[in-house]
């Protein structure tokens, strides 16, 4: 057998085997007191934004995709959502004191406006996850409210 | 006996004085949080007038105790300031570092349970903006400086400074609301759009 081969049966069994790793999905039966959707008054349209393009790294809940199966694919994915949470985290939305929380309201804005998020890495895969440039005027002009409404 | 006296009651005076002063601080952060209530935004053009009313209303004089443990804090954010005004992503970057580090110095133990409470508010909230303007290009210093800015503003009226501080308003920027930023001098230079255009900005308050 050559030295190739071998590399790539060996590439193959790392392949196969890690698929067996157990790993932590980020899901949640449970809708927090924290929640978001809980504290505010969240309109239907706006609901339906942020669970297509937020929620997904942004909450206790992720709408996993079917290749999400796969490793290492599913470890990216991992390390996306769990800094996304340390971000920003609509689950845990209330427990941030409301400084804070005008903070992460101006800064989603900024950064729909920048077009940083959603990422470009994630909406390459999600379709459904980008913005219309209706859906981020609708979605900034309601968080602006949101913010100055805010005591 | 009758000395003593006159000294208590002078103190009494002066003690009153103080909770006056504090009272009128409370009151003048009052008017623009009603403005931002009452104007429960139906269109854009109605929040960016009353915010520009309120803004142009204000052009105060308000006196803080004199507290110098707040220094370094103060001096990092205006060190961040400076660098921002310049166009300098590394001087800000370096700045919001040593802001960081100013805030792990900072010493709450003498605090009261109320302003620990407060200060804890404004420390977290401070430190994430700093943090995301330690680690990014400029254009996203500038959006977290905003937030910034307030915390900083924030800090200096709940703890006081020693330092003589402007209170610098900008209707040009922040999404056509504005935004505030403090500064060390009377000369105009804008954070937000640095070289740019730096003299857009008119003092509304000066701290001390």
């Amino acid at each position: 057998m050559s030295k190739f081969k071998k590399i790539l049966i060996f590439i193959i069994i790392v392949l196969v085997g890690i698929q067996f790793i157990p790993t932590k999905r980020n899901e949640s039966m449970v809708i927090l007191k924290t929640d978001f959707t809980k504290i505010y008054v969240v309109p239907e349209n706006i609901q339906i934004i942020l669970k297509n393009s937020c929620f997904d790294c942004h909450s206790n809940n992720t709408n996993y995709p079917w290749y999400n199966k796969i490793q290492p694919i599913n470890w990216m994915m991992e390390s996306h959502i769990n800094n996304g949470k340390k971000e920003l985290n609509f689950s845990e939305f209330g427990s941030y004191s409301k400084r804070k929380q005008k903070s992460k309201l101006k800064a989603i804005i900024n950064q729909i406006k920048d077009d940083e998020m959603p990422l470009s890495s994630y909406t390459l895969i999600h379709r459904d996850a980008r913005l219309s440039v209706k859906e981020k005027k609708i979605i900034k002009n309601w968080m602006g409210q949101l913010m100055n409404n805010i005591e | 006996m009758k000395k003593t006296m006159y000294v208590v009651a002078i103190s009494m005076l002066f003690l009153t004085a103080c909770k006056n002063e504090k009272k009128q601080t409370n009151a003048e952060m009052q008017p623009g949080m009603e403005m931002q209530n009452n104007a429960k935004p139906i269109n854009n053009g109605m929040k960016t007038n009353s915010m520009m009313q309120k803004n142009k209303r204000n052009n105060e004089y308000v006196v803080t105790q004199k507290n110098k443990t707040t220094t370094p804090i103060i001096e990092a954010y205006l060190d961040l300031k400076n660098g921002l005004a310049d166009d300098s992503n590394g001087k800000a970057t370096k700045s919001a570092e040593k802001l960081l580090k100013a805030f792990a110095n900072f010493d709450r133990s003498k605090l009261s349970e109320e302003q620990k409470k407060k200060y804890i508010d404004i420390e977290d909230d401070a430190k994430e903006n700093a943090e995301h303007i330690s680690k990014n290009p400029i254009e996203h210093q500038r959006e977290h400086f905003e937030s910034l800015s307030v915390d900083i503003n924030d800090l200096v009226i709940l703890l006081g400074t020693s330092k003589t501080l402007y209170q610098y308003f900008c209707p040009m920027v922040g999404d056509g609301k504005g935004a505030i930023w403090l500064s060390e001098t009377k000369e105009t230079s804008n954070p937000y759009l640095g070289r740019k255009t730096p003299t857009c900005g008119t003092i509304q308050k000066q701290i001390n």
